[in-house]
């Protein structure tokens, strides 16, 4: 069996329109992997930018698998959500990433999107807040039923990943 | 014979040591330097029985004031945070009224039990430990430069606080599920422990009373031999370093005398035993082990193989974005087409796993989702986010033997398009791109193109009613699958350059040919150190030094043995 772990961090997010956010993420592997130690989802804490756009994180990931085949590689799929001063909170995007497959540092930009409702719910989000969510959390990093929505963008999740793989070659995978 | 040089390098030496500190002995040994015993060096032994013994004309002691030898050379074994008094402690603790803490009175007992006893071993050499006054005055007010207006600082006043609180031993107590993750009212307390980054130190300071002769026990004849710092990791400081081969240090009083003392310190703490170091190697080498095969259990040693002379290809992809677009409301079909066989004998290649849904023969296609136009401020020019992924795996089996045939590489096409308000599709542009040959990790983009007509007519009606024109056959975006001869024109096709769709691709690849060359490698890599003859070296060097280790135990026996036994030869003779 071949070893893959997953050391890096959510860094943060810009170009978000909202500014209290934070990020719920989760990783999601085939039915060949199994997870040897870490913690496979998580929610960071609520950073509130004073100076620029950029919403800083630093949330470590920290992961040990270990497969059994090819596929089901690992994807690493984001909610990010905005807090305000009521403590309500308001979707700001989903956003999804394969987990590289090629040893080394990489620097991961996950762009996000959130539905778009009709033009009275997007007004009503404008003023009151809320606005449609995703009824299962899967679409976000499954393509099947994804033609069904009518989307808009939100801002960048990035994400700093250092992948180490062990055991590849002995199995005649070349990455 | 000249003195070994002085050296004057009194830089401090980092050591680490797992064992426990209370093991630690170093020998101090201090001498004053006369010239009496800086041109005498040779001791008297070693001179044959009929020469005078040179002892004989040393000089007695005058008196004028040269002392006798023993006063002036002190050698002393010293363990850990051991107490020595100087003669400044002796005199002031026998006076109860000096006593001001606990620990003033320990060490008023002990030095009355010292006195009974018959004095205290050492003269000169003394010591303080991590509890004395000294410690502490000499950490709040060392001076580091000559400015004499230099005062403790803020920082300087709150490391000392948190070392003076060393009794409490805070451990790394790194609690990961706190229930309260913020103190939102540290107490004074609080912020003294943790605002200052310290590890506990414990200190001791090796001192020497230089003052003259019977005047021993003055406060300003006291010089810093050496001081020891060591923390709960298993750090030594030591400043200055141990001698070793390098000269004695010297000490140059100031006075009305000047004189130069020197010294020199050496670590004598007893090593491990080698059967104790053995057992714990033993120990740590089978706790590491077991902790390997639970985790090798864990993990298994199964994986799934390639058919052999197959080659997997594994890709994790993404669509990212598509930017530089006139309409709004994007949205991209994209799909891979692997290349057929076909009668010029090119290998074939089969799909073995699909994503979303296949079209016969041997494509692979997806949609995605629909998005529009980014309205946030931050981006300038016109990007449309999908964010969209898709996983797919092509296998390539290598059939016939045909040396000149390399494998046609999978393309990607592209086709983005745009939908409106009112349900109408304008196509936006074709693109196409062959996949990586190497595997790693890619961002690909694709430049996109969409036909024009001539008349303007089409135009207008392509912005007022939508539709536009469409290719019948999509393959024709790279090479045409009807296409036969050996030149391809697309001559006549008018075309008008669109924005790009942004990929970003993990291929991955696997066969069973890789594996068999990263074996050869590692065993070609055997038979050449065994070529290089690295370990016949090795092994010849060790019966050379075998050889001569018995050979110097010989001549060593020989030389023991008394005179007649060793030339039986004379003997048998006479």
């Amino acid at each position: 069996m071949a070893e893959v772990h997953v050391i890096g961090q959510i860094m943060g997010a810009t170009g978000f329109s909202e500014s209290s956010l934070f990020c719920k993420w989760g990783v999601h592997t085939g039915a060949a992997w199994k997870l040897l130690s870490g913690v496979r989802e998580g929610q960071t804490q609520v950073d509130t930018p004073q100076i620029g756009d950029m919403a800083y994180w630093s949330h470590p990931i920290d992961l040990h698998f270990a497969t059994k085949g090819l596929q089901g590689w690992p994807r690493l799929h984001l909610q990010v959500w905005s807090q305000d001063s009521f403590g309500r909170c308001q979707l700001a995007g989903y956003g999804f990433c394969h987990v590289p497959s090629s040893p080394g540092t990489h620097q991961l930009d996950c762009p996000t999107w959130r539905p778009l409702g009709s033009w009275r719910e997007q007004l009503a989000r404008a003023f009151v807040g809320g606005g449609p969510q995703l009824l299962h959390g899967d679409a976000i990093y499954s393509g099947a039923d994804r033609y069904r929505l009518h989307t808009t963008s939100g801002g960048t999740v990035h994400l700093e990943l250092s992948l180490l793989l062990r055991h590849f070659d002995r199995y005649g995978v070349e990455c | 014979m000249a003195e070994a040089i002085w050296s004057t390098d009194t830089g401090e030496a980092v050591y680490r040591s797992r064992d426990p500190v209370r093991n630690l002995r170093l020998r101090v040994h201090l001498q004053r330097i006369t010239s009496s015993n800086y041109l005498h060096c040779q001791p008297a032994a070693q001179l044959g029985k009929d020469l005078i013994d040179l002892a004989t004309f040393r000089p007695h002691p005058t008196a004028s004031g040269h002392r006798p030898e023993e006063k002036e050379e002190e050698e002393v074994v010293i363990g850990w945070q051991e107490k020595l008094f100087s003669q400044f402690e002796v005199d002031l603790y026998q006076n109860e009224a000096a006593c001001q803490n606990p620990l003033d009175h320990q060490y008023r007992h002990e030095i009355l039990k010292l006195e009974d006893s018959g004095g205290r071993k050492n003269r000169r050499i003394f010591t303080y430990t991590d509890s004395d006054r000294y410690t502490n005055l000499e950490e709040h007010c060392q001076k580091m430069t000559t400015a004499a207006s230099e005062m403790p600082s803020f920082l300087v006043e709150r490391m000392a606080n948190v070392r003076r609180r060393r009794q409490d031993k805070r451990g790394m107590e790194g609690g990961i599920l706190k229930s309260r993750v913020v103190t939102w009212e540290p107490s004074e307390e609080f912020i003294r422990n943790n605002h200052v980054i310290n590890t506990p130190l414990q200190t001791m300071y090796i001192m020497a009373d230089l003052g003259p002769y019977g005047k021993l026990g003055y406060k300003k004849h006291e010089h810093v031999l050496c001081t020891l710092k060591v923390d709960s990791n298993g750090v030594i400081t030591v400043k200055p370093d141990f001698t070793g081969s390098k000269g004695p240090y010297r000490i140059e009083t100031e006075g009305e005398k000047q004189e130069l003392w020197k010294y020199t310190i050496d670590n004598v703490s007893s090593l491990a035993q080698p059967e104790e170091e053995e057992r714990e190697q033993r120990v740590f080498k089978d706790l590491y082990g077991r902790h390997k095969e639970y985790l090798n259990s864990l993990v298994g040693t199964d994986f799934e193989m390639t058919v052999p002379g197959a080659l997997r290809l594994f890709v994790n992809g993404e669509v990212v974005s598509a930017q530089g677009y006139e309409y709004d409301n994007l949205y991209v079909h994209f799909f891979v087409e692997l290349p057929t066989s076909s009668p010029r004998s090119l290998p074939r290649c089969e799909i073995l796993w699909g994503h979303i849904c296949l079209r016969p023969p041997w494509s692979l296609s997806c949609y995605s989702l629909l998005s529009s136009l980014t309205l946030s401020s931050c981006l300038l020019d016109n990007v449309a986010y999908f964010s969209y992924p898709f996983t797919f795996e092509a296998s390539f089996l290598h059939e016939d033997e045909s040396v000149g045939a390399l494998p046609e590489w999978p393309v990607l096409y592209c086709e983005v398009l745009s939908l409106d308000f009112w349900q109408r599709y304008r196509v936006e542009g074709y693109g196409a791109v062959v996949l990586p040959a190497t595997p790693g990790s890619h961002t690909l983009t694709v430049s996109t193109w969409r036909p024009l007509e001539l008349s303007p007519v089409a135009e207008l009606r392509r912005f007022f009613i939508g539709g536009s024109l469409e290719l019948e056959d999509l393959s024709y975006v790279w090479i045409p699958g009807t296409f036969k001869g050996e030149r391809l024109s697309r001559f006549g096709l008018r075309t008008e350059t669109t924005g790009s769709v942004t990929f970003r691709l993990h291929c991955l690849q696997q066969s069973r040919a890789f594996m068999e060359s990263s074996s050869l490698r590692k065993r070609m890599r055997n038979v050449l150190d065994r070529l290089e003859g690295f370990s016949q070296q090795s092994s010849i060097h060790n019966v050379l030094e075998a050889f001569r280790r018995a050979r110097r135990r010989m001549q060593e026996a020989r030389e023991s043995l008394p005179q007649d036994l060793v030339s039986p030869s004379e003997t048998s003779v006479s």
